[in-house]
């Protein structure tokens, strides 16, 4: 709950400094590309913080979303200064099978962590060192 | 069939017969029958064929050469369509199929019937042709005859005499350092294996018709005398004997071989006589030396003063106003001045010399004759065949051979030497005690008797003795064999009155003595050594009439006739007659079994008429004329080393005065002898034991053998002992030592080596390895297997990859 | 473009004849698909941090559905919509959902809450800091991203985007190629095969791993022995925490 409330903070300072920034000019591609890199990261982050397997899955879902918010905002011809978008339709297509392909991929994730669970017990990643050489 | 090509066959065969008996109890003498007693057979039987073809041989040959009687200034055979026209028919290669090569120089229709041919070419180097090959005549036919009928008596006694090898053997003479006796198997086939081989070997001597075979078949009776006295081996001194035997016969071959290469050197060529070659026939020795050109007449050879002359035939080569052809004219007409001059002389008396240096090694003549008592270690059939009959008699019978080559020079010291050899081989058997000693120095005295005769001229007589003593020695030999074998000791002052016991070999052994001593009824008959005997005394007579400074020579044959006859009485009398001195071993005394005795009473008789002539004319001194040198049935005058010899001829001693004298003195002095010996030990009436203490330094210097063993060992092998002690110590010593520091810095470098190898190459090879390993185990330490981490690493990548992209593409499109 | 149709739509109802909006001059000088976007973009930022912040697996899954709901959101604004509205439906309403699953399945007392150590966080946020550092970067190079054309501040007639994405899909490119576009405008026919292929076999696979296992295994029962008593040991190997209640 705490760090909900530090979530909150952090972005309530946040706001302000884009709202200053933003709210004056019409929206971009650099803006997309910002709150993707933010997911991304935040992402990143959490795949290497978190040690419940569920929680790194999590952080696999963020990333592929940052990498999808990219790929629409290239896609949109309303965000581009002059010319056609970068990937038009093309964009939103690669977005479409990332999605599907995330909803594979997590299903998988999902049972191989089920798996590790019912012969473990347990779900915390750092307890998966068989691996270690 | 003709001669020339029957009688090489024959005798070849009869040659080689004893070579496949032994090969074949070689390979198979212990599966012949129980304990191999069916090789005695085998070997027998061997030696039978052998003489039986010999005697084929000797029909064969009188049938071409029927046997006249000796007409004084005449010669002995009748040719019987030999003329003049043999030529040179080539020689054969492979066995018996050689041609007679040629006739040695037939001259003018007087010279001696010989067959010479070679079988088989060893070697041809230049001038050098070493071959076996064969020279046949009367002398080789009736040598062939004599050694294979005494080796057949001698194989027959043998496979009585040996039968204690049938089964194992104790041998009491054999201390172990346990202190038990030997106990060893029986050895019955090598004995047998042993004689076929000295049979082949001797006959090979016999009919070499050059001195490189002679030479290679000498060597080859050594060895098999070496064997044979070395039969029971385990004995020290049995081995010890053989030996002896064996480096005392070395000591005559290097003379020999001396010779061999005196002759080489001067004349190219060792053969006896004449060889077919391309373009005419290649001159023999006994061409070369005695050419029928001369007469026949000894002189120095035109090889040998050439060589000889050596830097004069330089200088003439070097003259360069002559092409070579002139240079080979004007040396040859120029050698009959170096010859007289006296170039080659020198050669010539060091050829014959050093041959009869062999001779003196093989036949036991002073001074290497230490060995033939010492021989006696070997079985009795050795003794008998080896060392009385045969082998020892094969020096005599080559200086009979080479008689042609021989100068005065070297016929007065083979006489010289024969007369010492005589002298000190009775001298000591007077005194010996071992029935077997006795014979042997009465072998060697009567050897230096043969020597004597060959010496002073007397060709046909010194052979004519090696017949006669052949045959009565063996028969001596064999005898005593019986009596040991009866006795089982050899001591002669243990024995005594087995006349009664052993009736036949008493019999037997007083024909031998008798023989040996050339009784006789004088100018009617006597045994076989009256005869030669005589011979040799008659010509001993006319050489020192001929030569008075040397007249020594004919009182030293006297003496020994006197001296032999005494001793061979002594061991008669103290052996078979008087009474048993020693009880037990009167008690065991028996008479030996039929296949011992059978032999005895063969030789005796032989011994008994082989001196005589038929009234034919056939006889053995008749046929010995056949063989006679040409050139020698005249007298020789010659001589530089001692001054001039006058070498009479032999016929001249048949002559009324000198034989009527010769015959009075052998039949005086063997009587006195017999007499002496029967005063002293039959009758009693001198008691040998008080002459022995009133004569003591001289027994005890006789008894001692003349100190000669203890003479040689002080000069001869002391020293070398000493030296070889001083090589020894210094192998040790110094040359060890200093293999060892090799050695020794050897080890050392290689150890360092291994501890550079260990500690610096391995060293870096660990090390390499650890560091790899180490480094891996400290890389693994990154495969945490913690799935953070790795997402962690992932993106530190990337961050950096994106750095350093952004680094390097700073120029890229901006905006 | 929907979205900006969508709001002039709004904004020109909500004017109407007077030319403005519900009558208040405010609303008509603030930019509406900017403040929107503003606003979806909050929403996405704050709650992904918040699901790295949390601690409570329950709580991140939460914040996690609410992000994606507002990266939906900003798929509609930029004019895709039928991404947007696929990203709802796949991946909020399916994804999630199974998470959440999962987050319920082993969410035990253990479990909930596991935290990493204080070095490792700080380690986090220095690298999340970096690799944030270098993507803003690249975002903010390229001059064409800043601002979109000025013919933008016209709405243009939205067409749903449906349409030709299906057609794609089929194969059959019906967009206008962009200018100095190179190589051939393909369909996506074969990658639409091979996901449902890929699909297919993600269930099967799917279902095969996380099967229910016939008897029990001593990793599970030693790994349990540490942090569960003795007595709820006998539900662990059918995979379904059986006294999952007893605390």
């Amino acid at each position: 709950m705490s760090q909900a409330v530090l979530a909150g903070f952090v972005t309530a300072a946040a706001v302000p400094t884009f709202a200053a920034g933003f709210l004056s000019a019409p929206v971009g591609v650099a803006h997309y590309l910002v709150v993707g890199a933010v997911l991304f990261t935040a992402g990143v982050v959490c795949m290497v913080v978190k040690r419940n397997a569920l929680g790194v899955l999590m952080g696999i879902e963020l990333v592929l979303n940052g990498a999808n918010v990219n790929f629409v905002a290239f896609s949109s011809p309303d965000l581009r200064g002059g010319g056609p978008p970068a990937l038009g339709l093309d964009g939103q297509a690669i977005a479409l099978f990332v999605i599907l392909l995330a909803a594979a991929e997590a299903a998988v994730a999902l049972a191989i962590t089920l798996n590790f669970y019912n012969n473990h017990a347990t779900v915390d990643v750092d307890r998966a060192d068989e691996l270690k050489g | 069939m003709e001669p020339a090509s029957q009688l090489p066959t024959l005798l070849g065969l009869a040659w080689l017969a004893p070579l496949l008996s032994f090969v074949a109890i070689l390979f198979f003498g212990p599966r012949m029958g129980h304990h191999g007693r069916n090789a005695a057979w085998v070997a027998t039987a061997a030696i039978v064929v052998s003489l039986v073809l010999s005697l084929t041989a000797l029909g064969t040959w009188l049938a071409a050469h029927p046997v006249v009687a000796v007409e004084h200034g005449g010669h002995a055979s009748a040719d019987a369509g030999h003329g003049d026209g043999h030529g040179a028919a080539g020689h054969g290669e492979g066995h018996a199929a050689g041609h007679a090569a040629g006739h040695d120089g037939h001259g003018a229709g007087r010279g001696p019937h010989a067959y010479a041919g070679d079988w088989y070419t060893l070697y041809q180097g230049g001038s050098l042709r070493l071959s076996i090959g064969w020279y046949i005549d009367a002398l080789t036919v009736l040598m062939f005859v004599v050694v294979t009928f005494i080796a057949t008596c001698i194989h027959v006694y043998a496979s009585g005499y040996m039968h204690d090898e049938l089964h194992d053997v104790t041998d009491h003479e054999v201390h172990l350092s346990s202190g038990g006796h030997l106990h060893r198997p029986g050895r019955f086939p090598r004995f047998f294996q042993a004689l076929s081989l000295f049979c082949f070997s001797m006959l090979g001597i016999v009919i070499a018709g050059n001195l490189a075979m002679v030479f290679i078949f000498w060597e080859l009776v050594g060895i098999c005398s070496w064997f044979l006295i070395g039969f029971y081996y385990e004995r020290k001194s049995a081995s010890t004997a053989a030996n002896k035997a064996f480096i005392v016969n070395r000591v005559g071959d290097f003379g020999m071989l001396i010779g061999l290469m005196a002759l080489w050197g001067g004349l190219g060529t060792l053969h006896f006589a004449d060889v077919a070659a391309a373009g005419g026939s290649r001159p023999g020795l006994f061409s070369l030396v005695r050419p029928a050109a001369a007469g026949h007449a000894l002189q120095v050879p035109d090889g040998m003063v050439a060589f000889a002359a050596a830097d004069e035939v330089a200088r003439i080569a070097a003259d360069r106003t002559l092409d070579p052809g002139g240079v080979d004219a004007e040396i040859a007409g120029r050698v009959v001045d170096w010859r007289s001059r006296g170039y080659g002389r020198w050669l010539l008396f060091i050829a014959g010399v050093g041959i009869f240096c062999g001779c003196v090694g093989k036949s036991a003549q002073f001074p290497l004759f230490v060995w033939l008592p010492d021989a006696m270690e070997g079985p009795t059939p050795v003794s008998a065949l080896v060392h009385s009959a045969t082998m020892v008699a094969a020096g005599v019978y080559l200086v009979g051979r080479f008689y042609p080559v021989l100068t005065p020079d070297v016929l007065l010291v083979i006489a010289v030497v024969g007369a010492i050899t005589l002298f000190i081989a009775a001298t000591i058997a007077l005194v010996a005690n071992d029935i077997k000693r006795v014979l042997a120095y009465s072998t060697v005295s009567q050897l230096g008797y043969m020597m004597l005769a060959l010496g002073v001229g007397g060709w046909a007589a010194g052979l004519f003795h090696l017949v006669t003593h052949a045959f009565f020695k063996s028969l001596l030999f064999l005898c005593s064999g019986s009596v040991i074998h009866a006795c089982h000791t050899n001591d002669m002052r243990k024995m005594g009155g087995l006349a009664r016991v052993m009736p036949w070999t008493a019999g037997t052994m007083l024909v031998g003595c008798l023989a040996i001593i050339g009784a006789g009824v004088p100018f009617v008959v006597g045994l076989s050594g009256y005869y030669s005997k005589d011979a040799i005394l008659a010509q001993a007579l006319s050489f020192s009439r001929a030569n008075p400074a040397w007249s020594v020579l004919f009182y030293a044959v006297a003496g020994g006739a006197f001296l032999t006859a005494f001793y061979m009485f002594r061991l008669w009398f103290m052996t078979f007659a008087g009474h048993p001195r020693d009880h037990h071993v009167a008690d065991h005394a028996h008479e030996s079994p039929r296949v011992m005795v059978a032999p005895l009473v063969v030789l005796s008789v032989l011994a008994v008429v082989a001196g005589w002539t038929l009234p034919g004319g056939f006889g053995l001194p008749n046929l010995l004329e056949q063989a006679r040198p040409s050139g020698t049935e005249a007298t020789a005058i010659g001589g530089f080393v001692f001054g001039q010899v006058t070498v009479p001829a032999e016929h001249e001693s048949h002559e009324g005065a000198i034989h009527v004298i010769a015959t009075l003195t052998a039949f005086c002095t063997a009587a006195a002898g017999v007499l002496l010996a029967a005063a002293m030990y039959l009758w009693r009436v001198v008691s040998p034991e008080t002459v022995a203490a009133m004569f003591r330094p001289l027994y005890s210097f006789l008894a001692h053998r003349w100190w000669f063993d203890e003479l040689y060992d002080a000069i001869f092998v002391q020293p070398v002992l000493g030296i070889s002690r001083l090589a020894s110590g210094v192998d040790r010593g110094v040359i060890d030592r200093i293999i060892d520091g090799v050695a020794w810095t050897a080890r050392q470098l290689a150890g360092l080596d291994a501890w550079i190898d260990r500690t610096i190459v391995d060293g870096l090879v660990n090390a390499t390895a650890s560091a790899t390993w180490t480094a891996g185990m400290e890389m693994k330490k990154l495969q945490t297997g913690r799935l953070r981490q790795y997402v962690m690493f992932i993106v530190i990548g990337t961050v950096a990859l994106f750095v350093l992209a952004s680094m390097l593409f700073r120029s890229a499109h901006a905006g | 473009m929907m979205g900006d149709a969508a709001i002039a739509v709004m904004a020109a109802g909500a004017v109407g004849q007077g030319g403005m909006p519900f009558g208040s001059p405010l609303l008509a000088a603030v930019n509406w698909q900017a403040a929107f976007f503003m606003l979806f973009a909050a929403l996405a930022c704050a709650c992904a941090v918040a699901v790295v912040l949390a601690d409570n697996v329950v709580r991140m899954a939460f914040y996690l559905v609410l992000s994606l709901g507002a990266t939906a959101g900003l798929f509609f604004l930029a004019g895709a919509d039928f991404i947007g509205a696929m990203q709802l439906m796949i991946y909020v309403g399916g994804t999630l959902v199974l998470l959440v699953f999962g987050v319920m399945l082993t969410a035990q007392a253990p479990f909930v809450a596991i935290k990493p150590s204080s070095g490792d966080k700080v380690l986090a946020g220095m690298v999340g800091a970096a690799l944030l550092a270098v993507l803003l970067q690249a975002a903010f190079r390229v001059e064409a991203w800043r601002r979109p054309a000025a013919a933008a501040a016209e709405p243009v007639a939205a067409a749903p985007s449906a349409t030709p994405l299906g057609m794609a899909l089929l194969g059959i490119r019906v967009d206008e190629p962009p200018a100095g576009a190179v190589g051939t405008r393909g369909g996506y026919l074969l990658p639409f095969e091979i996901v449902s292929v890929h699909l297919l076999v993600v269930l099967v696979g799917a279902a095969y791993l996380a099967r229910a296992k016939r008897r029990r295994t001593p990793r599970a029962i030693d790994a349990a022995a540490s942090m569960v008593s003795p007595q709820e040991r006998v539900g662990v190997a059918g995979g379904v925490p059986a006294a999952g209640g007893r605390r």
